[in-house]
């Protein structure tokens, strides 16, 4: 709703503004859907010149069209694919997240999902030298973890500490604060939060820890902040150009199978979602780093294909491209 | 929605002109003698894509060559999704800007945005003579929104929606929009996913001026379907769909559910 304002358009001044509030028409809409010839009467003033009011400001105020053609070559040049820097999840989501949408990552307690959340973090800080912004609102996220992983990348001290300030971290533990700081970042507060650099990235480990404690009961409240969190999160995706992976917790359905939380309404939200689990066969009883992706929505792969994933992939040292290891340790 | 011949040199009225007719843009979905003037669909985006594919591609490719307006209002528009469709229909790669420029998008971030949005509605038609297709996606995308906003009184909740409803109901009955369809995506509130082939009953949940409105309602239902491929052992479990349509204005009672699957061309009726 936006409210009427002196000198909004040429012809809107002072005394008629006044005279539309005493109307009762104080917003833009009000003004474009009310009856202009009443109004005209009831504000002494001519036909007319409301008429061509209204026009200016619907021309103002209105969403731009523009053509498909225009749009689809905007999205090819501006389009790019974030690999997570594990291939069997390059693979499933189709060589990457791309830029521009939202990725969900759903699975239950131990499933692994923060720790792909830090192997993307890692990996796209490190190894394509872009920032990250990563709202955390589990309290998951340490430095000392982040700082491990990046020393199987590199045994370089300077590169390491890079790579470290190229993630920027938001601690959060309440849906509101989620919100506000998601209209914040889409309202330009992305290239502040980040210094001035370019992010690539957007992780929110995790969405349903903060929102699934409102939902349900009798309130609307929790809903619609699920839905202000999610059309911020879309619309800084495609104005920015950024990935964002979101991850969210799993429930039971109902005949007893395992999908992903936050009900039908946030369903449509991300454009891709992966289901984590852990396989069924562990080797000999010991806790084993393999889960299993499913692919459970996508626009461009069959759904409900699966992938094997090594949670371990982005901590392993025998990574560099001459193929020796490189730990030194005397330097860590 | 047949072809009226240009009576006088007015703008307004130019619009009546030839536009191409909308009656067999999916004859397996609606019967012969409905026309697609609304619509509600459920969650299946891709049926939303194959209609609006069949009325930008040219007749060549066996689509209809009319314009349509695409308001998204959640940024679900999957542009790359919607290319691939239109690739694998087009012969050739050269007509793919042609078609994609016959595609107007508008993007609203709000229900008041949607509100001017339609009010400006007007002038975009006279400027687009050929627009034959409007679609909204999804119209749900500010209900939480209104809902919260609106407080304690359901009428203040829904006022912002009704007005939007009012008005397309306006617009759909004056002669400005003549010749042109509306179709509106829904997603249901509550789907799960059914083994039975019967349907959902999709529970309305908008204001009753939007209910009102509405005179053909599409919904689509899973149903799996198992099938063995020719000569081979492997079995195959495609993702089969059924879709049906009822409308309020129909004389017949007969309601017929079309399966489809998707596929990487889009949806493929069986």
């Amino acid at each position: 709703m936006v409210g009427l304002q002196e000198g909004m358009c040429p012809g809107l001044d002072g005394g008629l503004l006044r005279s539309l509030l005493a109307a009762d028409v104080k917003t833009v809409e009000d003004l474009v859907s009310s009856d202009l010839e009443e109004v005209a009467q009831k504000c002494s003033v001519s036909y007319k010149a409301l008429y061509a009011i209204r026009r200016v400001l619907l021309a103002q105020h209105t969403a731009f069209p523009v053509s498909g053609a225009d749009l689809y070559d905007e999205l090819l040049s501006s389009t790019a694919i974030i690999s997570t820097g594990n291939p069997s999840l390059d693979k499933l989501l189709d060589s990457g997240l791309y830029t521009g949408e939202v990725t969900e990552l759903s699975g239950g307690p131990g499933s692994g999902k923060s720790q792909v959340c830090f192997g993307v973090a890692v990996h796209v800080s490190h190894q394509l030298k872009q920032r990250v912004i990563y709202i955390d609102t589990t309290g998951g996220l340490t430095a000392s973890r982040l700082l491990e992983m990046l020393q199987s990348e590199t045994s370089d001290r300077d590169e390491q500490m890079e790579a470290l300030q190229r993630i920027h971290v938001f601690r959060l533990f309440d849906a509101y604060s989620l919100r506000d700081r998601l209209s914040t970042l889409r309202s330009g507060g992305l290239l502040q939060a980040s210094g001035g650099g370019s992010v690539k990235a957007v992780i929110v480990d995790s969405v349903s820890a903060v929102i699934s404690p409102l939902l349900g009961g009798k309130q609307n409240e929790g809903m619609s902040l699920m839905i202000q969190a999610a059309l911020a999160l879309k619309t800084m995706a495609k104005d920015f150009g950024v990935a964002v992976l979101v991850t969210n917790h799993v429930t039971r359905g109902g005949r007893g199978e395992v999908q992903p939380g936050l009900g039908a309404s946030w369903s449509h939200i991300p454009r891709s979602r992966i289901l984590l689990e852990r396989t069924d066969r562990a080797p000999s009883g010991c806790s084993s780093t393999l889960r299993s992706a499913t692919l459970i929505k996508s626009s461009r792969q069959p759904c409900l294909i699966k992938e094997e994933l090594d949670l371990q992939w982005w901590s392993r040292s025998e990574r560099r491209s001459s193929g020796k290891r490189k730990r030194d340790e005397a330097d860590s | 929605m047949s072809i009226k011949t240009r009576v006088s040199h007015d703008g307004l009225l130019a619009r009546l002109e030839a536009r191409r007719c909308l009656k067999d843009i999916e004859p397996r979905l609606f019967a012969e003698d409905e026309g697609p003037r609304h619509g509600e669909f459920s969650w299946k985006t891709e049926l939303l894509y194959h209609l609006l594919c069949r009325c930008v591609l040219p007749e060549a490719a066996g689509g209809l060559e009319v314009d349509a307006l695409f308001v998204d209002t959640d940024y679900s528009l999957d542009m790359l999704r919607l290319v691939s469709i239109l690739d694998s229909r087009l012969s050739s790669g050269t007509s793919l800007r042609s078609s994609l420029s016959r595609l107007l998008v508008v993007h609203c971030s709000s229900s008041s945005q949607l509100l001017l949005t339609l009010h400006y509605l007007e002038t975009t038609l006279n400027s687009r003579p050929s627009l034959a297709l409007l679609l909204i996606d999804s119209i749900s995308a500010f209900y939480w929104l209104d809902r919260c906003e609106g407080g304690a009184s359901i009428s203040r909740q829904e006022e912002k929606l009704s007005k939007c409803a009012e008005l397309l109901g306006r617009l759909l009955r004056s002669v400005i929009m003549t010749g042109v369809a509306v179709l509106l995506k829904m997603p249901s509130s509550g789907l799960a996913a059914s083994r039975s082939s019967t349907l959902e009953a999709d529970r309305p949940y908008l204001c009753r001026p939007w209910q009102r409105l509405v005179t053909h309602r599409v919904l689509c239902s899973r149903q799996e379907a198992e099938n063995h491929t020719a000569g081979g052992s492997r079995e195959e479990k495609r993702q089969v769909f059924g879709v049906h349509c009822s409308s309020s204005s129909s004389r017949t009672k007969a309601s017929r559910i079309s399966p489809f699957c998707v596929t990487d061309a889009g949806v493929q009726f069986i």
